[in-house]
């Protein structure tokens, strides 16, 4: 589903033929309509200089068509006006050279209407189709939801009862079922917050925070992730308290620890280091795995991308480091990465200011 | 039916749900009601003696919200919400409508139960007159107003004292930064979270082995905190 999601581009080209053939035939008979118009208008006045109405049929052809229906339409108009209402009178020959520039200027409209036009129904197009995908993914993801939460509940009610706690074979495989559920459902989760990310906006609610206690509630949510690891945490004493939305900081550091366990060899040392330096925050993570290379040092950031060389033996959407950053921007943090090359491990740091003021970090706190 | 198995009310529109929390209930040799809508379960509520009530938050006939407020205007049964991830605001305002916990949806069995558990055992506990509360190698005594770690009397402020009164009271449930803030430095400062940071961290100084991995009193991202209740090594889970 996600790779068809991630190739699935609009079909911008569109306008199709027969749809431009209508346009120049509903045009021409627009040019038709006016040019009668023109005729009875004649018989009480001079004509000559008003048949620039003639460019309602290349307007109309331009917005609704494109150039080309606009070019056609343009040259109708002109042959019309010259048969008609320019001397002579029913010959394409035109007397008055002022009426040439009248030819000049339709073409001129029709092409440069006709562009705009075009510009404007592709960008139109392109942000409809974002908007459907974006509706697609939220409302399926709904739907999606629901379920699973049942299947992780009873999931977990099964493995509760007596009769499958006891038994060693049905006990790994219940456990099994709520993983692979849990598994699909982080996907799922992903998959909101990166439309929800894109139609709304992130909305940070901020308030003060300890960066230790982010760290914690990331560490926890992944311990279980984390269990085939030993990890190393240590975390600055004393780190000034930062004004900012917790609970996004803590899922992006969720996603680089997930990152960290999903690109390094099983049981191979991770790290998480908090400290600060200058004014700034700094949470990293730090596994020993395999490492990035330029071309996915280039393009790690962007939504969908998939390192060639883990596409066919890690699961992954492609949406992950691409919400982790939004977040922790949102929060007007940093998110870098840095490797020494293929192999050699990654470190991932999110960099988050402290207010320069100090905030509350130099206040007493009221204490009897 | 035994009359001395709890009776759990579920309320909840969607059938599965329903299905496995029954069983779950049941397992832990609850007695399970179901509501499917809010106009039920409030029928349910006046008719029926209930020990514990579980609602969703997405219900179709009544903001789940409405339900905790309704009912908590004359009961004081413990309420656990289904909650959904990423509101935590809406799980603020729950709590502080009176609702005891939240779980977040897709939960398993486990982490409601021990939920559930520890709002029941308030309401026990204060039926019964039992003082001391049990966090890992913490004691609070809160009839004595004591508090030990590893059997020797801690050195506490009385600010710091009320902060693990309260979560001592609730051990296990989750308290709100409003609520802590209201009821230890007054209504004036409900905004001032800055001021339990500082004050927790020096707390968990005293008495978490590893105040950056605190496993005593542990906090809950843009919600508040819980005192993590019982014997057990408080990371085993």
């Amino acid at each position: 589903m996600l790779s068809g999601l991630r190739d699935w581009q609009p079909n911008v080209s569109g306008a199709t033929l027969k749809s431009s053939l209508s346009v120049i035939g509903v045009s021409l008979i627009l040019v038709g309509v006016l040019t009668a118009g023109l005729a009875v208008l004649q018989r009480v006045a001079d004509v000559q200089t008003v048949t620039i109405i003639y460019l309602i049929a290349v307007l109309f052809a331009a917005i609704r068509g494109g150039i080309l229906p606009a070019v056609v339409s343009a040259l109708a108009a002109i042959a019309a006006a010259a048969f008609f209402f320019y001397p002579p009178i029913y010959d394409l020959r035109v007397h008055n050279p002022i009426h040439l520039i009248d030819l000049v200027l339709f073409i001129i409209v029709a092409v440069v209407t006709g562009k705009l036009a075009t510009d404007v129904r592709k960008a139109k197009m392109r942000e409809q189709a974002d908007a459907l995908r974006e509706a697609l993914i939220g409302s399926v993801s709904h739907e999606l939801r629901t379920p699973l939460s049942s299947i992780m509940g009873l999931a977990s009610v099964l493995a509760q009862t007596p009769d499958v706690a006891k038994n060693h074979q049905a006990a790994p495989l219940v456990q099994g079922l709520r993983e692979e559920a849990e598994r699909l459902d982080d996907h799922i989760q992903d998959l909101l917050d990166a439309t929800r990310i894109s139609n709304e906006g992130i909305r940070p609610h901020t308030e003060w925070v300890d960066p230790g206690d982010i760290i914690s509630a990331a560490i926890e949510r992944k311990r279980r992730l984390l269990a085939g690891h030993p990890i190393k945490i240590s975390v600055a004493e004393n780190l000034p308290l930062i004004r900012l939305d917790p609970t996004l900081i803590e899922k992006a550091l969720g996603q680089l620890i997930e990152n960290a366990v999903k690109y390094s060899p099983p049981a191979s040392p991770i790290e998480i280091q908090a400290g600060q330096r200058n004014g700034v925050v700094r949470v990293a993570v730090h596994d020993r795995g395999l490492g990035l290379s330029g071309e996915e040092r280039a393009r790690m950031w962007d939504r969908f991308y998939r390192g060639p060389r883990h596409r066919d033996s890690i699961p992954g959407s492609g949406l992950g480091l691409w919400i982790a950053q939004a977040l922790v921007t949102a929060c007007n943090g940093r998110l870098e990465a840095f490797s020494p090359g293929v192999g050699e491990g990654t470190t991932m740091s999110i960099y988050l200011p402290v207010a320069a003021s100090g905030g509350p970090n130099h206040r007493a706190v009221p204490d009897e | 039916m035994n009359s001395l198995q709890p009776v759990v009310l579920i309320i909840d529109d969607e059938v599965q749900i329903r299905r496995f929390l029954r069983a779950g209930f049941e397992l832990e040799q609850f007695s399970v009601l179901e509501a499917e809508n809010a106009k039920a379960a409030l029928r349910t509520v006046t008719l029926r003696p209930v020990d514990l009530i579980v609602v969703d938050l997405g219900l179709p006939d009544l903001d789940g919200a409405e339900i905790v407020e309704r009912v908590r205007s004359w009961s004081t049964v413990p309420i656990i919400v289904l909650s959904v991830r990423s509101s935590e605001e809406e799980k603020v305002r729950l709590l502080e409508l009176g609702a005891d916990d939240y779980v977040v949806k897709p939960f398993g069995m486990a982490e409601l139960l021990a939920r559930a558990r520890a709002a029941l055992r308030r309401q026990s506990r204060s039926a019964a007159g039992e003082s001391k509360v049990r966090s890992g190698p913490l004691v609070i005594d809160l009839a004595a107003r004591i508090v030990s770690l590893d059997g020797e009397k801690l050195q506490l402020s009385p600010k710091e004292y009320r902060l693990l009164q309260i979560l001592a009271q609730h051990a296990g449930n989750v308290i709100t930064h409003q609520h802590l803030l209201r009821e230890i430095w007054g209504v004036k400062h409900v905004r001032d979270t800055h001021y339990l940071r500082i004050f927790v961290r020096k707390l968990r100084q005293k008495i978490e082995k590893d105040p950056t991995q605190p496993g005593i009193l542990v906090t809950e991202l843009g919600v508040g905190y819980r005192l993590v209740h019982g014997p057990q090594d408080a990371h085993a889970k």
